[in-house]
């Protein structure tokens, strides 16, 4: 029917950027299974896929009771040592049978979470990208951010960490949900921290859905904590050292970690390029970039000739 | 960097007087969180002039977090939502100033359970990642309150916190302060149980005298001098009594001065109530946004 996800992505609480070999520790949550970790153009480092079982009520627009039951697939990553995430996914198919079967049917199919009774995948789209229905906080309801949420504290709990990270930055969470049909992309902005993604793609799904899902929330974070730093140095109000100090971090720990679509698959880049277009990410990351270096330039400026200044007298 | 805020008796100020320093933290240029863990009697949105949640909020409240009825606790953005005029606008530089709200009609807790621990650190460490302050309102007292973020902590190594002990500048709360850091079944001695070190909790600790009526005040100007004498010696004796208790001028981080507008109405000291309508003393104002210097100064916090 279809395939609802949600990635939560925030800064590694560690002073410093983490090695590849401290990254697979931090990710080799259970002994035993690999960390898998890719190189170029960007170290990445994926943890090993757990499984969280469910018997819960779907988000449903139309507010009507659909119970499922399955695992949730999770997984943690970090990327450049330096930006960590917890995503979680789950493909929400049709039950054969009208009632709960042993476990062992669901553990048999791992991320699967089976619907009893009636749903339309369009309803359960619209409720799990849709804005909360104010005065349900109902904890019966699958929650795929709680359990994204956890996985990321694991992370962030790690001894290997110092918890000494440079700046103070939120989480941002990513709700996505993907469809096969007529491909279109629809990425959409809800409060400071909230995103949603509506994918279709063509041909069956694949974990490379995945994949872009958590490429575009790791950038989409990158983009928003930049537009922070930039917001908190007050640039033209606050004298220009001071706003270059409240610059550094950034230049120090997110400017190098832009790699869109470095992990996509060829047949998903489209999407990306579709998002570069509308609303255009990597103009406006290039855009704030270029205004980092430039007060860093005019600043570098008013120092030399202030110094030569006092040379001169 | 969490700070607790505690005193031995209810009714001290240390509401008060840890909202204003959360809300002058926030006007220097910090994100600040407050959460009222004060289950008995959440009032902090009655400070910030949240009227929704003057008395804690129906849905979603810390305390229903902390029982696992809730996934996460609501948060009010309180540059948004304060009735307050002179709030409702974020001044430029000024960092999020946000509240958690205890849960209205919500009673202390009861018991602490391995559970409730485990939220209560997961909420610690997530706040600690996006806020540069978070203020915890810990209740007046001996409490399971207190033993909870006691005990959170402990598990929570790498993350730098504070406490703060609050107390009005009398006899009964220069002892109730003390006993209640030092005394049986206070912090130190449950802390240690723990698993906290005594010596590094102890270096944690710092007290903030509230309301305090300095006998040079301009508020005495009119007092014969009899009974400014009297004051005088009392005020002494005072200190004497402080600094016998360990709660003297090195454990001090602050004073707040009494302050007429606080006695009459539990609020946040405004600029504005200070310079333009000139209600509150501009020392009160001063005072508060000093401790807000001062809570992360690391000069302050040195080992006794
Ligand atoms: N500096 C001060 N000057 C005068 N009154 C104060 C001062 N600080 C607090 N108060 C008043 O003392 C009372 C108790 O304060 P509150 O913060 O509610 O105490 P607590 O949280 O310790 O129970 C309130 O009416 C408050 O306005
Ligand atoms: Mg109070």
């Amino acid at each position: 029917m279809l395939v609802m996800g949600e990635v939560h992505t925030g800064l590694l609480q560690n002073s410093g950027e983490i090695s590849e070999s401290t990254c697979r520790q931090v990710l080799g949550i259970t002994a035993g299974e690999t960390v898998r970790v890719s190189r170029r153009p960007i170290v990445h480092a994926l943890s090993p896929e757990r499984l969280t079982g469910v018997d819960c009520t779907l988000p449903a627009a139309s507010r009507s009771r659909v119970r499922g039951v399955g695992t949730v697939v999770s997984r943690c990553a970090v990327t450049g040592g330096r930006v960590a995430q917890g995503s979680s996914y789950v493909r929400v198919v049709r039950s054969e049978a009208d009632r709960r079967l042993p476990w062992s049917h669901y553990l048999a199919r791992p991320g699967v979470v089976e619907v009893l009774g009636k749903a339309k995948a369009a309803d359960l789209a619209e409720g799990f990208t849709g804005d909360p229905t104010p005065g349900s906080p109902d904890g019966a309801c699958l929650n795929l951010g709680a359990v994204s949420g956890r996985f990321l504290d694991l992370v962030q709990a790690s001894p290997l960490l110092d918890r000494r990270a440079p700046f103070k930055i939120p989480r941002t969470s990513l709700r996505w949900v993907a469809e096969t049909g007529e491909p279109s992309i629809r990425f959409t902005l809800h409060t400071e921290q909230e995103r949603t993604l509506r994918l279709t793609h063509p041909g069956p799904f694949t974990p490379a859905v995945v994949d872009l899902c958590e490429d575009l929330a790791t950038h989409d974070w990158l983009l928003t904590s930049l537009l922070v730093i930039v917001e908190r140095a007050r640039i033209g109000t606050t004298p220009g050292a001071a706003a270059v100090a409240r610059l550094a971090p950034a230049i120090d720990h997110l400017l190098h970690l832009w790699m869109p679509a470095a992990r996509v698959e060829e047949w998903l880049t489209p999407f990306w390029d579709s998002l570069e277009r509308r609303p255009g990410f990597t103009r406006q990351w290039r855009s704030l970039v270029d205004r980092v270096r430039d007060q860093v330039a005019v600043n570098t400026l008013a120092l030399l000739s202030a110094s030569a200044e006092t040379g001169r007298r | 960097m969490l700070v607790f805020a505690i005193s031995d008796k209810g009714g001290t100020g240390r509401s008060v007087t840890g909202t204003n320093i959360v809300y002058r933290h926030a006007l220097q240029g910090n994100d600040v969180c407050y959460l009222d863990y004060d289950f008995g009697s959440p009032t902090a949105g009655a400070i910030f002039s949240v009227s929704g949640v003057a008395r804690g909020t129906r849905q979603n409240g810390l305390h229903e977090y902390l029982r696992g009825e809730c996934p996460q606790p609501r948060r009010v953005d309180v540059w948004a939502e304060s009735d307050r005029e002179g709030l409702r606008t974020r001044p430029p530089g000024a960092g999020r100033l946000v509240l958690l709200p205890g849960s209205e009609g919500g009673g202390e807790l009861s018991a602490l359970t391995d559970e409730i621990i485990g939220r209560c650190v997961q909420l610690f460490g997530r706040l600690e990642e996006e806020f540069d302050l978070c203020m915890i309102d810990v209740s007046a007292g001996r409490s399971f309150t207190a033993e909870l973020v006691l005990a959170a902590t402990v598990r929570m190594p790498a993350v730098p916190f504070r406490w703060l002990v609050f107390h009005r500048w009398t006899r009964q709360h220069i002892i109730a302060a003390a006993g209640l850091v030092t005394g049986a079944d206070g912090l130190l001695d449950v802390g240690t149980r723990f698993g906290h070190d005594a010596d590094d909790l102890r270096d944690r600790i710092r007290y903030v005298r509230t309301a305090v009526l300095e006998p040079d005040s301009a508020e005495l100007v009119g007092l014969r001098d009899e009974q400014r004498a009297w004051l005088s010696a009392c005020d002494s004796e005072l200190r004497e009594l402080a600094g016998r208790h360990s709660v003297g001028r090195t454990a001090m981080l602050g004073k707040i001065p009494l302050d007429p507008v606080l006695q009459w109405r539990e609020q946040l000291i405004t600029d504005e109530d200070v310079l333009a309508s000139k209600i509150a003393n501009a020392e009160t104002a001063a005072a508060f946004d000093e401790l807000a210097k001062k809570i992360v100064d690391d000069n302050a916090w040195e080992g006794l």
